[in-house]
């Protein structure tokens, strides 16, 4: 049986505003209690992948401490584990940070794991993607890349930028960038299965084509001479690739029909834990169709919000479309529609603030307001 | 290795006055609180108060207990030189054979194998089934200052209390005990033993030795070892603590206890001073997810919980179920219960995994405390 590493791939270029000015989008906080990381770790540690790496592009001190050792991703094993890829030398260097680099910077991974098989996957698309599957249509195939693709009939709105595929037979014929054009596309999950012998082709020969190439762009530049093949992913699919996809996204697994298809009782979804009491509701609160994460202190009307973990809604404020993280406060009788409120930032009392449906408000980390 | 203090949890105890809850656990696993187990408690605290090395004597029902304590992970005490121990009674070599524990000052006697490895100078003896934040280092300072042989945790309690409990009666200073008295009809003081302990390891162990070799002896600390020392002369000390402490032996006080955290700021499980964190498992449970009828007052809810229902006065554990239109009044409702749409559930405490059918009424009279399980 062929030994498969996982690699999270985090050169992403993503970022949601000010939620991401001090940490990389994938240590963001979602649904009240995971980080947007938690999903892809999931699916690997689910699928079966005992062994992971995860390139860093920047900003790595929110990331690595959520990471810790992999523990509650199952990745502590004796055999197997988490090891954190960063690449220092380029750290300041954006064309050259690029994941081939890291992934060359941090040989000793690569060459430590004796894998076959690698499982390449970003964090900022959520899907509950089993790779076992995936490697098992790629050995089946004997292919040496394998892209992960999902059928999307809003690809006006979604997945701007992201790569399309023509397919023909099972392989990819061309790739194209999404400008939103048609409403109906193929796109790419930016999420491969490949060899790792090829992984390593790949990167030697980069250096000849161009420093600044990273897989995706090689990808793309070997179609010519490499046989690509893609398999179809057909559950739920959302990229989060900007502040306004990840409010939608996120109030939007607020609706059942979207959360059954994330939260299914044989895909646990993983995140660290943090010891939080249960969730204190008070004699004033009134809570409706809202996600709540643990160690919160609710006296207000709550509706379509996700409450995240130790926030406070004092007696008789409002909260509505809101996502609320970890400690942040609305202090009695504050307003709030469509705002965002990051991590420990205060409401005080006297706010009636109202963000944009499509366009939601940002209370700055630590902010008082 | 060696250890200033190594801590002693008792949790052998059968637990049998809560009924079904303890049918196939030991009490200290019994849920509390909306995610937590008793046992999270004293492991919590000796974890904060730097009691790193800890063994838990178990007997009953203890399977699940170890596996719950595991190697202490949960609870931080999981270095290099510090643990948590499951402590089943054993097959003794020696010739003894196969044991089980007397009683309380058994439990540590069969133990000294365990405890010798660490040259402990001192030893904290704790119960597995109360609810209480402590800062054991605080009570081992007064110890030392007060160079005790013996000091015993009390609680200041009304007189009526006092026949309930282990009373230590003490000197015009207050804090030198020369008497116990376990439930006596006319209390002479107001001090109740919360079955707390600190000995000074050299004079337990001497004790522990002689008391295993008395045929008479019930093997039991307020029974035999507290008196032995008392008549003997040795320093036992009273130390007061005025926090909130609940023994919760019983159905009804489990279920008090699990409402005081609803109207009772005392526990301060919010850890509003930020030093000390109740520790537990993680179970893995989705965010709350709150439905479009959910109607939720009073009451404390965890991870893992669906509610499209009523809820007031009431504590969730994890993964519950709460339909529409059901109503959940001053319950407990222990992790996995299923609530179907309609069902009226009122004061009482339903087991883990137990299902309240569409449209049934538990307890509507809500006189007694009701106590509901598939284990009868």
């Amino acid at each position: 049986m062929a030994k498969v590493i996982g690699i999270v791939n985090l050169h992403e270029d993503v970022n949601y505003a000010e939620l991401t000015e001090r940490r990389p989008a994938a240590s963001v906080s979602f649904l009240g209690r995971y980080a947007i990381v938690d999903f892809v770790l999931s699916n690997l540690s689910n699928s079966g992948i005992d062994r992971v790496g995860v390139l860093i592009q920047n900003k790595p001190r929110s990331i690595v401490k959520h990471l810790g050792g992999g523990t509650s991703w199952n990745l502590n094993q004796k055999r197997g584990g988490l090891s954190i890829l960063y690449n220092e030398k380029y750290a300041g260097a954006t064309k050259y940070n690029h994941d081939l680099n890291n992934l060359k910077e941090n040989i000793a991974f690569l060459k430590g794991a004796k894998a076959d098989i690698a499982v390449i996957a970003p964090s900022h698309i959520i899907n509950t993607l089993n790779y076992a599957d995936v490697v098992e249509a790629h050995e089946k195939a004997g292919a040496e890349i394998t892209m992960v693709y999902s059928k999307i009939n809003n690809a006006k709105e979604e997945f701007i930028g992201s790569d399309i595929l023509k397919i023909k037979d099972g392989k990819v014929v061309s790739i194209d960038v999404n400008r939103g054009t048609a409403k109906s596309r193929d796109v790419s999950l930016d999420t491969y299965v490949i060899n790792v012998s090829t992984l390593e082709m790949i990167m030697k020969k980069a250096k000849n084509v161009s420093a600044f190439f990273s897989l995706k762009d090689m990808l793309k530049y070997l179609l010519d001479e490499k046989v690509i093949h893609v398999y179809q992913y057909k559950g739920y699919v959302k990229n989060i690739d900007s502040l306004e996809a990840y409010y939608e996204t996120s109030l939007g697994l607020i609706d059942v029909v979207n959360n059954s298809q994330v939260f299914k009782s044989n895909w646990p979804i993983y995140t660290n834990t943090n010891d939080t009491p249960p969730t204190k509701y008070l004699k004033n609160s009134s809570v409706v169709s809202s996600f709540v994460a643990n160690g919160a202190i609710v006296d207000g009307t709550v509706e379509r919000s996700i409450i995240g973990r130790e926030v406070k809604i004092g007696k008789g404020a409002v909260v509505k479309n809101c996502i609320m993280l970890t400690g942040s406060s609305v202090e009695a009788g504050a307003v709030l529609e469509n705002v965002i409120v990051d991590k420990h930032a205060i409401v005080t009392a006297k706010n009636d603030l109202h963000g944009d449906v499509n366009q939601p408000l940002l209370i700055k980390e630590g902010d008082i307001v | 290795m060696s250890k200033e203090i190594v801590g002693m949890i008792l949790a052998g105890g059968r637990g049998s006055r809560l009924y079904a809850l303890t049918a196939k656990v030991a009490k200290p696993v019994v849920p509390f609180g909306g995610k937590y187990r008793i046992i999270d408690f004293p492991l919590s605290n000796c974890a904060n108060s730097g009691v790193d090395v800890v063994g838990l004597p178990t007997q009953y029902e203890s399977v699940l207990l170890g596996q719950y304590v595991g190697s202490g992970t949960k609870w931080g005490l999981d270095g290099d030189q510090s643990k948590a121990v499951n402590l089943p009674a054993r097959e003794r070599g020696d010739g003894v054979g196969f044991t089980s524990y007397a009683g309380t000052a058994d439990a540590i006697y069969q133990n000294i194998d365990f405890l010798d490895q660490y040259d402990p100078k001192y030893i904290v003896i704790l119960s597995g089934d109360h609810i209480y934040k402590m800062d054991y280092s605080e009570m081992l300072a007064e110890h030392k200052a007060n160079n005790a042989d013996l000091t015993v945790a009390v609680l200041n309690v009304t007189l009526e209390e006092a026949k309930r409990f282990g009373i230590m009666n003490v000197k015009e200073d207050g804090k030198t005990i020369y008497e116990f008295e376990e439930k006596p009809a006319e209390p002479k003081s107001t001090l109740a033993s919360m079955g707390i302990y600190i000995f000074t390891y050299k004079e337990l162990k001497k004790y522990l030795i002689a008391d295993a070799k008395d045929k008479e002896s019930k093997h039991d600390f307020g029974m035999d070892i507290i008196p032995a020392m008392l008549n003997d002369g040795k320093r036992l000390m009273a130390w007061r603590f005025d926090g909130y402490w609940k023994d919760v032996g019983t159905v009804e006080s489990l279920w008090q206890a699990n409402m005081d955290l609803l109207n009772d700021t005392d526990l301060d499980l919010y850890n509003e001073k930020k030093d000390w964190k109740i520790y537990t498992e993680d179970t893995l449970g989705t965010p709350q997810q709150i439905g479009a009828d959910a109607k939720i007052s009073n009451s404390m809810i965890t991870q893992g919980c669906i509610v499209d229902g009523e809820v007031s006065g009431s504590v969730i554990f994890s993964n519950v179920k709460i339909g529409k239109d059901a109503k959940v009044i001053d319950s407990v409702l222990m992790p996995g219960v299923l609530v179907e749409e309609g069902a009226e559930i009122y004061k009482a405490i339903v087991d883990e995994n137990y299902t309240v059918k569409m449209n049934e009424v538990i307890n509507k009279e809500a006189k007694e405390v009701a106590l509901v399980s598939k284990n009868g």
